[in-house]
C-alpha cells in the first residue's frame, strides 16, 4: 500500500482538500521551496551541474533560472570542487548559496571544500565569515543507478564539526526543511532521497508558523505505537511505515520515529519514544560499520539504559561498495530484514 | 513530456562530420536504449549509432547522403516529464510484500 493513497485519501476527507493543502510530488516540493527562497531573499543564488536551463536532471530547479534570472540560477562546469569552492567565495561576499551535487556520489571530489572550507570558515574567522550555504545532495539507492549515483554519506557529513545534516522523508518534510534550512546563517547538508521524489503527498503550504506546518527542527513522530519504535530518515522512514502496517497485523504496536535532522540529533526524541516502547530497531541504507545507526543505539541505550528490554538492534547496509542496481534490493533493507530486526528485539530475554 | 535532443557525438579521431547513410529508427516509434538508430559514415569508416536511452521519437534530421556536423542536432527524444535526463529509473510503489511473521509476549509488561 502507498503512502501516497494514504496521505491522499486523508487530505480529501470529507470530500473536499484542506485549506493551504497541496498534493505534490517531493520534486515539485522541492521546487515551490526554492521559488520562494529566491523570491523572499535577493542574495540567494542556486547553482550546478544543470540546475539553470535544463532545471536539474532531477526536474527540482525547473523553471527557476527562466523566473529569477541567469545571475540568480545558473549552470556550472562539470566540477563539485569548484561549485563549493565557488560557493565558499560566494557566501564570504554576502550571497547564501544553493549549490547542488548532481549525485551524493559525486560530493567526494568536493570533501575538502566542504569539511575544510565551509563546515570551519565561521570557527576560523572567529564568526566573521558565516557559511550560509545550503546543499542540496540527491542521495541514497532505490532508483538503480550505476556506480557513483547512489551512495549513503550522512555519517560522514555528520562527524564534521560546523554541519549540519537533515533528510526530509516526504514532500510536506521536504518543503518545510528545505524552506528551513535554506535561510540558517549555518551551512546545511540537505540530503534529498532521490528514490521518494516522484511520490506525492499532502503539502501544507500555508506559512512556516501555522498550525499544520509542524517544527522544522528535531525530530518527527510519523505514526504513534506501544512496543517497538523504528527510527529512521530519508526513504527508510516510509518503508518503516509499510512495516508497522505489517507488524500490526501481528498484533504488533509500532512507533515511527522520523529522525529528520541527523546532525543534531534529537536524543530527547529518541529517549522520549523508546522510554515508551521499550524497545528499539533503528533502519538506515547506510553499511552498518561507524554507521549513523550507532550514533543512534548509542543515544537511546544512554537515555533508556534502565528500561530497555533488549539492545538497540541496527538494520542497515552491508559493508559494501554501494551495489550496481541488480543488487540492491539485496543490499538496502528490505520489509522482511526490518521485521527480522524487530524480532530478534521482541524476543530477547535478560539473563 | 518533455523533448531531449541528442546531437551527433565526436566518433573519434577528431572527426567534425558525418554522412547519413540510413535511418534506422522513424519519428513516432519508441525506441530502447542501445537500440540501433542510425547508420552513418565518415572518413574513416561506416558505423552505426546505438541510441543513448529509451523515448519516442519525435524528429529526426538529415535523410540519407545529408552531411550532418558533430555537435548539431541528430534526433530528438519524447520522454515523460519525471523520467527527463535521469540516470536509472523512477521507482515503482508496489504493495509491500512479506514473509517473516512476528510473535511476542508481553508476559511481563
Amino acid at each position: 500500500m502507498s503512502n501516497a493513497i494514504l496521505e491522499s485519501e486523508a487530505a480529501m476527507a470529507g470530500g473536499t482538500p484542506r485549506q493551504g493543502v497541496e498534493q505534490l510530488s517531493m520534486q515539485q516540493a522541492l521546487n515551490r521551496a526554492l521559488d520562494e527562497v529566491l523570491t523572499e531573499n535577493p542574495k540567494a543564488v542556486i547553482l550546478g551541474e544543470d540546475c539553470g536551463r535544463l532545471g536539474g536532471v532531477f526536474r527540482i530547479t525547473d523553471g527557476l533560472q527562466s523566473k529569477h534570472g541567469e545571475n540568480r540560477v545558473f549552470d556550472t562546469p562539470l566540477a563539485e570542487s569548484g561549485i563549493l569552492g565557488m560557493s565558499v567565495g560566494l557566501a564570504m561576499a554576502g550571497f547564501h548559496p544553493i549549490p547542488e551535487v548532481q549525485f551524493d556520489g559525486f560530493a567526494y571530489p568536493a570533501i575538502n571544500q566542504i569539511v575544510c572550507q565551509i563546515a570551519r570558515m565561521n570557527y576560523r574567522s572567529r564568526g566573521t565569515l558565516p557559511m550560509p550555504i545550503t546543499l542540496r545532495v540527491p542521495s541514497f539507492g532505490g532508483i538503480r543507478a550505476p556506480e557513483h549515483h547512489g551512495e549513503s554519506l550522512e555519517a560522514l557529513f555528520a562527524h564534521v564539526p560546523g554541519l549540519k545534516v537533515v533528510s526530509p522523508s516526504n514532500p510536506h518534510e521536504a518543503y518545510h526543511l528545505l524552506k528551513y534550512a535554506a535561510t540558517r546563517p549555518d551551512p546545511v547538508i540537505f540530503m534529498e532521497p532521490k528514490s521518494r521524489y516522484w511520490q506525492k503527498g499532502d503539502v501544507d503550504v500555508s506559512a512556516a508558523d501555522a498550525p499544520g506546518a509542524g517544527s522544522p527542527t528535531g525530530a518527527k513522530v510519523m505514526r504513534e505505537g506501544r512496543h517497538l519504535t523504528l527510527i529512521a530518515w530519508g526513504a527508510m522512514v516510509s518503508r518503516c511505515l509499510q512495516v508497522a502496517e505489517l507488524a500490526a497485523e501481528d498484533g504488533i504496536d509500532v512507533e515511527v520515529l522520523d529522525l529528520r535532522w541527523l546532525k543534531p540529533i534529537d536524543a530527547d526524541a529518541l529517549v522520549t519514544s523508546v522510554r515508551k516502547t521499550r524497545r528499539a530497531v533503528v533502519v538506515h541504507e547506510a553499511p552498518l560499520t561507524s554507521g549513523l545507526g550507532a550514533e543512534v543505539a548509542q543515544l537511546i541505550t544512554h537515555g533508556c539504559f534502565d528500561t530497555l528490554k533488549a539492545p538497540v538492534e541496527r538494520v542497515t547496509g552491508f559493508d559494501v561498495p554501494y551495489p550496481s542496481g541488480d543488487l540492491e534490493d539485496e543490499y538496502i533493507p528490505n520489509i522482511d530484514r526490518i521485521l527480522f530486526g524487530m524480532q530478534r528485539v521482541l524476543e530477547y530475554r535478560r539473563g | 513530456m518533455a523533448e531531449i535532443s541528442f546531437p551527433l557525438p565526436d566518433l573519434g579521431e577528431g572527426l567534425i562530420e558525418a554522412t547519413v547513410l540510413e535511418w534506422l529508427v522513424s519519428p513516432g516509434e519508441q525506441v530502447e536504449r542501445n537500440q540501433p538508430l542510425v547508420e552513418v559514415e565518415t572518413t574513416k569508416s561506416a558505423v552505426e549509432l546505438p541510441s543513448p536511452q529509451a523515448g519516442k521519437v519525435v524528429r529526426i534530421y538529415g535523410g540519407p547522403g545529408d552531411k550532418i556536423n558533430v555537435g548539431e542536432p541528430l534526433i530528438v527524444f519524447e520522454v515523460p516529464d519525471n523520467t527527463a535526463g535521469i540516470v536509472g529509473t523512477v521507482p515503482k510503489e508496489e504493495a509491500p510484500k512479506r514473509r517473516v511473521r512476528l510473535s511476542a509476549v508481553f508476559d511481563e509488561d
